[in-house]
């Protein structure tokens, strides 16, 4: 029952098919595509054998040492219980689905094998984050993530933007990550251990181990999942990342990558002290809000979708913030159905007008791509949080967990109102009214590979929210001290209005408003009114509140200011000095004229004064 | 009276004394190749010393063999670091085969001259007295004069040997003062008397002079802040093999010199004053670090990211703990793999051109997928990627330094400026994998042929990166072993 040789494959297979891809396929492009969806449907199946054998099990753990060192060591491992089995399936479903789905999207590109190595590459590396057993193995993995998302974004390296785009950002990423290992290395110089069961039991057993270290290391490690689920102000990141391919941007800027932030909040919830989680809290309202505010002005579809990602990790962030991590994580996979299906669609469209991606000059879509239609208008209403379809109760169970404070609340309910807007916009221009351009003109429906992970994600995406999961998580975080919204029983769609009617009914009239004030708007518009009626307003949304701007500038100034200011120091103000001190010897120095003037002289100078430096500083000191 | 135990350096120097005797019968057009007649010895020389008699005391546990009255001893640790030298040589031997056009004439005592400071080197590995230290780092630094300014028709490469010879000058003078110093005070340079005696010397202040001034020459040598103003300048205008030479095999001399010495005679010096490895690693990280920024000429690069690694290095020595030291020589292995991948490159790429910028590397990736799968490896281990070397090496420093965070709040304050470090570091490795995939306007796209030797040296490379980096426990096994002479 215990044994963990399944889960131990379904870590490993994925590298293999990397490793095959990278070493011996290169040349043979549909071997590659081959082995490396064959990897991904084994691991997903596997996953599926893995959720059955251990449904039930409370906690299954299997590690091996990988380094000791006397009095150090460390291990590596797969940790397996409900939530672990829960991601496992998200990621090998979906990954299953966008494998297939970038068959087709991907077919012309001549570099198609090193797409699926890099993708293969990016399954091990988020599974391996999945099934961590401690904070060191997944900060590997997280940074092998980093790393994977990083060559998937610029894949496409001779376009500028994606060059650009890849390096903001692993970067971004990098911020995030500082304070990730500061707080890791925080918690493993009290507790000696890294091990997230061994950290669990000693916190239950003394609470107040960390002391006085207890709420900064947890921001710290909250700055991983900062930069890694994109949250403000690191989220610069992430819309620039659309640059990479269509079924990438689905994959891991949507459905799995970016929730791995949350997915560690969740894993790890139990070092979060209420002050901590308050500042948790606080971000994810600002990013929710801040992000659907930009959303609202963009007409790029991918970037839209993109800043409604930013907008709904917000969410789940914010929930773990108040002390509800179990709506978090089902608000995660929920998301994961309906975004992923959103990308897809959206890629569908683009495949079919030929990289055209500026939603006004799309239009009239709608019957000439029914099926893309239909699923997208699922998925946007899946977002929206409709009554019957997923999103709607994993939302209104974070807008539940946050009733208490009236600031979180409102903000979500606001950021619902937003979302409702730029989706149901989105919707309205691209697949109302009359062609804008020639190329929606002549759009078709896409090829079947693309079409039916279409219609695969749209169950889940429908049905996802009374299935289950919620319960599972529930039973999962109650004795962890956290809360979910609702625990009544499966297969109960109205379940949200009985257990916290006020949160469920507005979250409803929040759709209901946005939907009236886009279909007002933007039914059959031909251009957007808004930038003519607040027009400050709308540049700011359409210019990102100019957050990269701000940060150019702060980088000039502080980064390369500072490499500069090295560098000026080096040269001028230490070799100045000395040029000055020692305008005697230079003219001896002349002998040597193969030598840099003066260089040589400086260097002998600066050793003898860091000799004497050393000697006064230790002995007269 | 126990000369056999120098058996390795016995048949090295044979080799390079006999590398110029051959010298004279071989046609010209042969000689380039009389570089793998010396790869060859050492790696036959390589492999003797994991079966040689002689040594059979250390396989059956004994800990320490000793020759010459003390001066020389034979230990773990000595032939860990033997070992090291070897492999680099090897490799640094094939490179300059393939730099052999490069280099106008005198291309047998090139590699001979590579043997002696090979030799040096190996010597430096056993010191067990101040003279033989001495000795061993005049051999490895007196080669290294001749071998940066080899390429002599390049103003460079002269300019870089003369820098080297003054500044190598100065930095000998200091060790020396500091040996006849200690000598002067305690009567005695062997390494265990010296010991022996630390509790009554520790008050004389000369002989805290002394040893101050010992390791501030060796400081030179691993080019740790603030002598590290050659490097930059050496790095760049020396011969590629001999820069890496120099980077690799220099450095880790300086390191196994310094562990010998603070932990073989003067520990109880080095607690006088523990801040001192604190502040020289601090200063040498960032200073190399923020100097690194600008950089274009990719050897230079190099120079300053080699004075930050020397910055790395000293956190592992400055933690004085077992852990701390095993750290160091994980990290010297991993740094070995990582550098001389990239000099590899480097050397091929810079081949038939006027600089070393880093423009060269536009299009290397059209170019050349193994070059440049190489060069991003080696970039990806400085930084301190997961599953490369560089970072388990890294993890390992820092881990070994926050265990004695607990007792000094210093080494936490080294260990934020370690990571903030790495941050910035990240910004300029990641300069040199930008140019080799997204180089905008690469002018000549043309694929560049590798020989057979390089594609060698290029494979071991990245298989010694990806190894260290995934499977750590075998190498720390045996650094851990090593290291435990040095801690009773």
């Amino acid at each position: 029952m215990n044994d963990t040789k399944l889960a131990w494959m379904i870590l490993f297979l994925p590298l293999l098919s990397a490793a095959a891809i990278a070493l011996f396929t290169q040349k043979f492009r549909r071997l590659s595509i081959g082995i490396s969806i064959a990897s991904v449907v084994a691991t997903f199946l596997m996953s599926v054998a893995c959720f059955f054998q251990f449904h039930g099990v409370n906690v299954a753990d299997s590690t091996v040492e990988w380094i000791s060192i006397d009095s150090l060591s460390f291990e590596i491992g797969v940790h397996i219980d409900s939530l672990s089995l829960l991601m496992l399936l998200v990621v090998t479903g979906i990954g299953s689905l966008i494998h297939i789905y970038s068959s087709v999207y991907m077919k012309e590109d001549r570099a198609v094998s090193r797409y699926f190595a890099s993708l293969s590459l990016f399954m091990f590396s988020m599974l391996g984050i999945v099934l961590s057993t401690n904070f060191l193995q997944m900060f590997i993995f997280w940074e092998l993530v980093g790393v994977s998302s990083y060559l998937l974004i610029g894949f496409w390296y001779e376009r500028e933007a994606a060059a650009d785009a890849c390096k903001k950002a692993f970067i971004t990423n990098r911020i995030g990550d500082f304070g990730f290992l500061l707080g890791i290395i925080i918690i493993w110089s009290i507790t000696q251990t890294l091990s997230f069961t061994k950290l669990q039991d000693l916190l239950h057993t003394s609470p107040w181990l960390l002391g006085g270290m207890a709420t900064l290391s947890g921001v710290c490690i909250f700055g991983g999942a900062m930069g890694k689920s994109a949250q403000f102000p690191l989220h610069v990141w992430l819309p620039d990342a659309m640059e990479g391919p269509t079924p990438v941007s689905a994959l891991i800027h949507a459905a799995t990558m970016v929730a791995a932030g949350v997915y560690m909040l969740c894993r790890v919830f139990f070092i979060f002290t209420p002050d901590a989680l308050h500042f948790i809290a606080y971000i994810g309202a600002i990013t929710a809000l801040l992000a659907a505010l930009i959303a609202v002005q963009q007409n790029d579809i991918k970037r839209i979708l993109a800043y409604s990602t930013l907008s709904q990790l917000g969410y789940m962030v914010m929930a773990v913030g108040v002390a509800a991590p179990g709506a978090a994580m089902f608000h995660l996979v929920t998301h994961a159905f309906f975004k992923a299906m959103l990308f897809l669609g959206a890629g569908s469209v683009i495949h079919a007008l030929h990289h055209e991606q500026d939603i006004w000059k799309m239009g009239g879509l709608k019957e000439k791509m029914p099926v893309t239609f239909w699923t997208f208008l699922a998925g946007t209403m899946a977002l929206c949080g409709v009554p019957f379809f997923s999103g709607f109760y994993s939302k209104d169970a974070i807008l539940a967990a946050a009733w208490d404070n009236g600031w979180l609340f409102g903000i979500g309910i606001i950021a619902a109102v937003l979302t409702t807007f730029y989706m149901f916009r989105l919707v309205f221009v691209a697949f109302y009214g009359e062609a804008r351009s020639e190329s929606s003109d002549h759009a078709h429906e896409s090829p079947k590979a693309m079409t039916v992970p279409l219609m695969i994600l749209l169950v889940p995406s429908v049905i996802g929210g009374y299935i289950g999961i919620s319960q599972m998580l529930a039973h999962f975080f109650v004795p962890h001290g956290g809360e979910t919204g609702h625990e009544g029983s499966v297969f109960d769609p109205l379940a949200p209005f009985g257990h916290a009617p006020m949160a469920a009914l507005l979250g409803f009239l929040a759709v209901l408003v946005g939907v009236a004030a886009a279909y007002t708007l933007y039914y059959k518009a031909d251009e957007d009114p808004i930038p003519f009626k607040m027009r400050m307003l709308a540049r700011m949304m359409r210019n990102r509140f100019y957050f990269d701007e701000i940060y150019a500038v702060f980088i000039n100034y502080t980064h390369e200011g500072l490499a500069k200011f090295a560098d000026f120091v080096d040269r001028w103000v230490i070799g100045g000095a000395v040029h000055q001190a020692h305008g005697s010897t230079e003219s001896a120095g002349r002998a040597l004229r193969i030598v840099q003037t003066g260089s040589l002289q400086t260097y002998t100078f600066l050793f003898a004064a860091g000799l004497a430096v050393v000697l006064y500083l230790v002995l007269i000191h | 009276m126990n000369a056999s135990l120098m058996i390795l350096e016995i048949i090295v120097g044979i080799a390079a004394l006999g590398l110029l005797l051959v010298d004279l019968w071989m046609p010209v057009s042969q000689k380039k190749f009389l570089g793998y007649a010396a790869a060859a010895v050492l790696g036959i020389v390589l492999i003797y010393s994991f079966y040689a008699p002689q040594f059979s005391g250390l396989f059956n546990g004994q800990t320490q063999l000793f020759a010459f009255g003390n001066m020389y001893v034979l230990d773990p640790l000595a032939l860990y670091f033997k070992r090291f030298f070897l492999v680099a040589a090897i490799i640094v031997l094939f490179m300059a085969v393939e730099f052999a056009d490069r280099i106008d004439t005198g291309i047998s005592e090139f590699y001979a001259l590579i043997l002696f400071a090979l030799l040096g080197m190996m010597y430096a590995a056993s010191a067990n007295d101040f003279v033989m230290v001495f000795v061993s780092l005049e051999l490895i630094t007196v080669t290294f004069y001749v071998l940066t300014s080899y390429q002599r028709a390049k103003q460079a490469s002269l300019e870089a040997g003369i820098k080297y010879l003054i500044l190598g000058a100065l930095s000998s003078a200091v060790l020396v003062f500091g040996i006849a110093l200690v000598f002067g005070v305690s009567g005695t340079t062997s390494f265990p008397r010296i010991l022996a005696q630390n509790q009554t010397l520790i008050g004389s202040p000369i002989f805290l002079l002394g040893s101050l001034m010992v390791l501030c020459g060796i400081a030179f040598k691993i080019a740790a802040f603030p002598f590290q103003s050659w490097a930059p300048d050496v790095y760049q205008g020396s011969p590629g093999p001999v820069t890496a030479f120099l980077a690799v095999g220099s450095k880790a001399a300086g390191f196994v010199l310094l562990l010998r010495i603070l932990f073989g005679s003067l520990p109880d010096v080095v607690t006088h004053w523990p801040h001192v490895l604190i502040i020289i690693s601090g200063i040498s990280i960032l200073y190399g670090n923020l100097c690194a920024i600008p950089q274009r000429n990719l050897k230079r690069l190099l120079g300053y990211s080699s004075i930050s690694n020397a910055g790395y290095i000293l956190l592992g020595v400055a933690a004085l703990s077992r852990e701390g030291d095993v750290a160091v020589l994980y990290y010297l292995l991993g740094y070995l793999f990582t550098v001389l991948g990239a000099f590899a490159v480097i050397n091929r790429i810079t081949r038939g051109q006027e600089n070393e910028d880093i423009s060269l590397l536009a299009g290397l990736y059209q170019r050349s997928p193994l070059l440049a799968l190489c060069l991003t490896l080696s970039m990806a281990s400085l930084v301190g990627v997961p599953s490369v070397a560089g970072f388990m090496g890294k993890f390992l420093l820092v881990m070994a330094a926050i265990q004695k965070g607990a007792g000094d709040p210093a080494y936490y304050i080294l260990v934020f400026i370690t990571i903030a470090g790495v941050g910035i570091s990240a910004y300029y490795y990641f300069g040199v994998v930008r140019a080799i995939y997204f180089s905008k306007n690469a002018t000549d796209l043309s694929p560049i042929p590798i020989s057979l030797p390089t594609r060698m040296i290029i494979y071991v490379c990245m298989a010694g990166m990806i190894y260290l980096g995934l499977f750590p426990q075998a190498f720390i096994s045996l650094a851990s072993n090593a290291v435990k002479v040095l801690h009773g």
